[in-house]
């Protein structure tokens, strides 16, 4: 049976192609956006903000860490409390919400895909478990290849085709989406309880976390992949960050990107951006970040903007988590993964009132506010690190409303009047441009937007988000209320959410990418991996690589060895 | 004669995955290699539930899967206090549907953890987990400290693979270069093994552990001469070892959970070895018993928020152990109805609550008939996990691992039979909705 | 003043199965306005289902009430399957007369609960402000945190007749507790604010406290090895060990303060 849809008369944002605010008719059939519809059902969307469903570049939704956060934290779970209905699941949690939750609030924010940005390759299975609990939304995962002895070991000796290899593997083993660094070497570093800065020699490996990504990226850059490595710098959260920051940058500046798209992708950079060399005198970097990017083409960012409030914190950073506890003293959980990567969790409360949390709130805004093109910022909050993903629609509100950021200001510890730059700016974001940092941006960073995500052009998905918002509400409560739930979600054709109330709740799509390597460097790499695999993995080679039962609903994208 | 490698074992939560064994007309005849003799003779097979049955005038009278699937969907949608219990000897897909079936009935699900390392995660709650996975051990430890726990006789690969005795990146030598401290009540088999043993006295290791923070911190001017049994020498002597180690690790078991300050005990063990992160990297995990024991509490996790424990019958998830744990809810004599899958209650658990099963409906989902059959009103027998049917477990470092179907069988596998149970009592329901 | 009666059913509870009926929603500030066919139609849940309070219970209404305040809630029956009386209650006064289930006052904010007979676990759970008077004794968790909180009791009075359970006061940051009678193990856990009396014997008190005050009229087993000894101290004319603690939480945290004979 065909299935037809016809939004009518909405006011589109659809950014990649060009629509800003135009009143149009939006045809769909078989899921699909098409030319036009013959027998449709019709939604009316007159005078409404209509947008392609969001993108998020960077969320904690599913897996290990994510799940000890839930596990750790019954206070947090019987905050989100909601009854089972005959459409949605039980739902509970706030900053840690559970699997069926986290895909119906996002829904209703007119998401339509998530990135689980951090999945550790031996707990790989565990993330897609998750992922097919986590209804509606289309998803992938980054599995963390950076930490691993074996990328350490292939930087080492300079062998860069050998680590595509591996990388094109992992990829592969792990049903990921591409290549993600944390803390490089520094997580390896903190098995042994300790860390490391840009150019430290990692303990045992020599290799410094510099080599690392360089390596790393100019690897990746071997295949035809959809998206850049996805880096979460060296000393994240620690004051005067903001220099190995653009040292971590400029590693990528020469590396030539297999399409037009960035070399490298800094996530959370809110955490990346501090001045000062205490928390004393902590202070925002977020403009000499901003004109870092603004001068450069390389690197893309998202922002990792605080949300005031609880949450909880989680990151394969296990040292910076570490730290974190130290300063709050509240419980704390780590987990190391041998030969590859690491974890740590730790409640957090932001708060308004104090210094250093007004000026880290300050610094994500500034840092949307401060660089010029958009198409180069996602909206994030590194959910739930800064915050929860819920808080997205306070953050479009706060960036739109010069107001309202003064308002809140006002209520704020006072150093945000002196150590950061916020107040003194006076830009405010259009729709188009929120339009571009929720899923524009996203969908073309992560090469989605040949897959049919983040647009509403012939042939894209038929995701599209209608929210009960004029093009010309100034109010920023308005805004914030519009942006939470909206008149009407609809992925693939299908309405998934009526006024702000999940009405159907379909299985979303993985979307997994192939690198393809040649045979023979395969081969290879594969004695260096069998080693390992023999002698110190503590599961064996065959028993791996994560099953095709785990992704029922694939997406497969090739990347080919680029010639 | 075909030999299968790979095998993924489903007994204890070492969840070892190198055995290798030989299978002959669908059936497994010989274990070659990687197997204890315990996870060698549940790989073997034993004794098994041969029909699906229903009580009938006190005796069990064979009957269709059909049959028996129907009459346990209508005792459970009829319920007002349903209990579902077990989960841990059975694979996530299967756990997944119990979640749902829960949900749908409004019922309080609960697992083996409520028995065993309940008190861990609850410690958890309070404190974290400073953790790693067992590869981690093996690789780096040069310190393993057993608490409570008698790996010899209950985790018999533990050492020999993660820990103490087993080789790795940094510890080519094996337990060369390492030390093992035992602390136990008695001298156990894994004690015999151990540079220092610490005899504890029975249920005092809250006090053990708080000295022992105490000093990590510097503060062991104020620690009496004695303290639960144990010589301040003897813990100056293992508080000097725990600073000194590059990579300690601390394994603990039923012996500390269960006695004294119960879970109190894992918040104060997990505070010692906070305290020893001060110094150098320590780290701590419970010997979790069944195969996926952890697996359950993940899928319990991410599905209600929380690991086990939890009463659906509001229709959202309420979490309180003590209050909604199986024994508990027995005893108080709160369920009218109770589900045990991939467990044995019968055996495991206090007089009191197995009177009170006696008087209500029973339902048994299990391959293997156990004293739990003996009370059961409907048995339903399943495919044995890791043998007759795949699916996914987490071992006690939650690391997800793969069990391998070996053989066929005729046998349904758990997530099928309570797919249809689910399916069954929403039919029943949309009856009475009309 | 208005009382309202509330006996439970005999069948409620007479059956194979007890099960727990559970009454958040009647509290003085909730039926407050409400008339007897009102208040009988308020929902409270039994089992996995809700139920109208008047198919549970006999009510009967007697009084005018100005405000929740001047509501007083007279429970009867066998309430020993009667869990959350007096949760989250604000204002007025519920009696409970005989034993009762989990949860009995818990969330109070105002108003006073007495329970003729014993509580079981976790009474008095996060209290913030108002009375709890257990005649009898209490069970495990009396006036602690919810699972996974950092924080318990923050206001209110909470007086038990008999003994107590484990864990009283975990993470307690304030208001007041008098045990009469024994207290079990681990009295003033993690404590942080507020004070606890043990008038008998207690177990381990004061583990991990960082602040607040313990005093033990009675024997102390297993004194903690991780606290230090300040100096002697009188209070009400018997002499007592004033102890700093708890160490094991670093010295800058330990603020608690513990008086034991």
């Amino acid at each position: 049976m065909v299935e037809e849809l016809l939004i009518r008369n909405g006011v589109v944002y659809d950014p990649i192609n060009g629509v800003n605010g135009e009143k149009k008719d939006i045809c769909i059939r078989d899921g699909k956006v098409v030319e036009e519809v013959r027998n449709p059902k019709v939604i009316d969307a007159e005078g409404r903000v209509v947008m392609p469903g969001g993108v998020d570049i960077h969320a904690h939704i599913a897996g290990g860490k994510v799940n000890a956060g839930r596990l750790f934290r019954p206070e947090d779970g019987r905050k989100g409390r909601e009854a089972k209905t005959k459409v949605c699941r039980a739902q509970s949690g706030y900053s840690v919400p559970n699997t069926f939750a986290t895909g119906y609030r996002y829904a209703k924010m007119g998401y339509t895909f998530v990135m689980e940005a951090a999945m550790p390759p031996l707990a790989a299975r565990h993330t897609h478990e998750e992922i097919v609990d986590i209804p509606i939304l289309d998803n992938a995962a980054l599995p963390l290849i950076d930490n691993n002895w074996m990328t350490m070991e292939y930087v080492k000796s300079g062998d860069t085709d050998l680590l595509a290899a591996y990388i094109a593997w992992m990829v592969k083993a792990t049903k990921g989406y591409g290549v993600k660094v944390v803390n490089p070497g520094g997580t390896e570093a903190w098995a042994w309880a300790k860390n490391c800065d840009l150019n430290d020699a990692v303990p045992y490996f020599d290799v410094t976390p510099a080599e690392i990504v360089k390596g790393l990226a100019e690897a990746t850059e071997k295949f035809e992949m959809p998206h850049s490595i996805h880096v979460h710098g060296n000393m994240l959260g620690h004051p005067g960050n903001y220099e190995v920051t653009t040292s971590t940058y400029d590693l990528v500046k020469g590396i030539k990107p297999y399409r037009d798209r960035p070399t490298m992708h800094a996530t959370h950079t809110q955490f990346h951006s501090y001045g000062g060399t205490t928390w004393a005198d902590f202070e925002s970097k977020a403009g000499a970040i901003a004109d870092y990017v603004n001068k450069n083409e390389h690197v893309s960012i998202d922002l990792g903007s605080v949300i005031l409030g609880d949450t909880t914190t989680m990151t394969a950073d296990g040292p910076m988590e570490y730290s974190l506890y130290q300063i709050t003293g509240r419980k704390w959980t780590n987990h190391d993964v041998e030969l590859e990567t690491g974890s740590g969790i730790t409640p957090f409360l932001y708060s308004g009132k104090v210094s250093v949390h007004t000026i880290q709130w300050a610094i994500g805004q500034e840092l949307a506010l401060l660089i010029k093109d958009p198409w180069k910022l996602a909206l994030t909050t590194d959910h739930p690190n800064a915050g929860p993903f819920i808080g997205y629609p306070i953050i479009i509100s706060m960036l739109m409303s010069k107001r309202r950021r003064d308002e809140s200001a006002e209520d704020m510890h006072s150093a945000i009047y002196k150590r950061a730059e916020l107040p003194s700016i006076d830009r405010e974001y259009d729709l188009n441009e929120i339009a571009i940092i929720t899923r524009g941006m996203a969908a073309k960073t992560l090469g989605l937007h040949e897959h049919g995500k983040g647009h509403l052009g012939v042939g894209a998905d038929g995701d599209v988000a209608i929210y009960d918002l004029s093009p010309e509400e100034r109010e920023a409560g308005k805004i914030q209320k519009a942006f939470l739930n909206t008149k009407y979600t609809i992925k693939g054709g299908e309405v998934v959410v009526k006024d702000g109330e999940v009405v159907a709740a379909p299985a979303g799509k993985t979307y997994f990418v192939t690198p393809e390597c040649d045979e023979k460097l395969t081969e290879e790499m594969m004695t260096h991996l069998k080693d390992k695999f023999e002698h110190y993995y503590s599961v064996t080679f065959n028993n791996y690589p994560v099953q095709d039962a785990y992704v029922p609903n694939p997406y497969e994208i090739k990347a080919p060895w680029r010639s | 004669m075909v030999e299968i490698t790979d095998v993924v074992c489903s007994l204890c939560g070492c969840v070892c995955d190198d055995i290798v064994v030989e299978v002959e007309d669908n059936n497994v005849t010989k274990v070659k290699k990687g197997a204890c003799s315990v996870g060698k003779s549940k790989l073997m097979g034993h004794g098994r539930i041969e029909s699906p049955a229903i009580r009938e005038n006190g005796s069990l009278k064979d009957c269709s899967y059909d049959d028996a699937i129907k009459k346990a969907a209508e005792i459970l949608a009829a319920a007002r206090r349903p209990l579902l219990y077990g989960w841990s000897s059975t694979v996530c897909e299967a756990d997944k549907v119990g979640v749902e079936l829960a949900e749908e009935i409004g019922a309080v699900i609960d697992n083996t953890a409520s028995v065993c390392h309940g008190p861990s995660v609850l410690a958890i709650q309070d404190v974290g987990l400073p953790s790693c996975t067992l590869g981690e051990v093996k690789n780096r430890a040069d310190l393993v400290i057993y608490w409570g726990a008698n790996p010899a006789a209950a985790h018999a690969n533990h050492m020999k693979r993660y820990s103490y005795i087993s080789k790795g990146y940094w510890t080519a030598e094996g337990k060369k270069n390492k030390k093992l401290i035992v602390v136990d009540v008695r001298r156990t088999a894994t004690a015999k093994m151990a540079d220092v043993f610490l005899q504890i006295e029975q249920g005092k290791d809250y006090l053990v552990f708080s000295a022992l923070r105490a000093m990590l911190y510097g503060y062991e001017d104020v620690v009496p001469e004695v303290v639960g049994g144990v010589s301040k020498k003897d813990l100056l002597e293992t508080v000097r070892m725990m600073k000194e180690a590059k990579f300690g690790i601390i394994f603990f078991g039923m012996g500390v959970t269960h006695t004294g300050a119960r879970h109190n005990n894992i918040v104060n063990a997990i505070q010692t070895t906070r305290a020893a992160h001060t110094h150098t990297k320590f780290n701590i995990m419970p010997m979790r018993g069944h195969y996926n024991v952890a697996g359950i509490n993940q899928v319990c996790t991410w599905e209600t928020g929380y690991p086990f424990a939890v009463d659906l019958s509001r229709g959202y998830a309420w979490y309180n152990p003590g209050e909604h744990s199986a024994t508990d809810l027995l005893i108080r004599r709160e369920c009218d109805v109770a589900l045990f899958i991939a467990s044995d209650p019968g055996a495991h658990f206090p007089g009191e609550s197995i009177r009170h099963l006696a008087k209500i409906p029973v339902i048994q989902i299990d391959p293997f008939p156990n004293p739990t059959t003996e009370f059961a009103d409907v048995v339903i027998p399943a495919a044995i996990s890791g043998i007759e049917a795949e699916g996914n477990v987490y071992r006690m470092d939650n690391i997800p691992i793969r069990l391998r179907k070996l053989v066929d069988t005729e046998y349904m596998a758990d997530e099928e039979i309570l797919e249809r149970i689910l399916g069954e009592v929403r039919a029943i329901k949309e009856k009475e909705g009309e | 003043m208005q009382t309202i009666r509330l006996k439970l059913k005999e069948e409620i509870t007479s059956g194979i199965a007890k099960i727990p009926v559970e009454v958040d929603s009647l509290t003085p500030d909730k039926l407050f306005g409400k008339n007897e066919a009102e208040i009988k139609a308020v929902k409270v849940w039994w089992g996995n289902k809700e139920e109208n309070t008047g198919d549970l219970f006999d009510v009967s209404v007697e009084g005018e009430a100005a405000s929740a305040d001047e509501v007083k809630i007279v429970m009867e029956g066998d309430l020993s399957r009667v869990k959350h009386i007096g949760d989250g209650m604000k204002a007025g006064e519920i009696e409970a007369l005989g034993d009762v289930d989990m949860h009995c006052g818990a969330m109070m904010q105002g108003g006073r609960v007495t329970v003729k007979g014993n509580a079981d676990c976790w009474a008095g759970r996060e209290m913030r402000g108002g009375e709890l008077i257990i005649e009898g004794d209490a069970g495990d968790n009396l006036c602690a945190m919810y699972r996974g909180e950092m924080t318990g009791m923050t206001g209110g009075k909470v007086t038990v007749g008999g003994d107590a359970g484990e864990c009283v006061g975990q993470y307690m940051a304030g208001g007041e507790i008098l045990i009469k009678g024994n207290a079990g193990i681990l009295t003033g856990l993690n404590m942080k604010g507020g004070k606890i009396t043990i008038e008998g014997d207690a177990i381990m008190p004061g583990a991990d406290m960082t602040g607040g005050e313990i005093t033990v009229k009675g024997k102390v087993r297993d004194m903690m090895p991780s606290f230090k000894f300040v100096e002697t101290a009188t209070i009400e004319g018997e002499e007592y060990k004033k102890y700093l603690g708890d160490l094991a939480m670093m010295e800058k945290r330990a603020k608690g303060v513990l008086y034991v004979k």
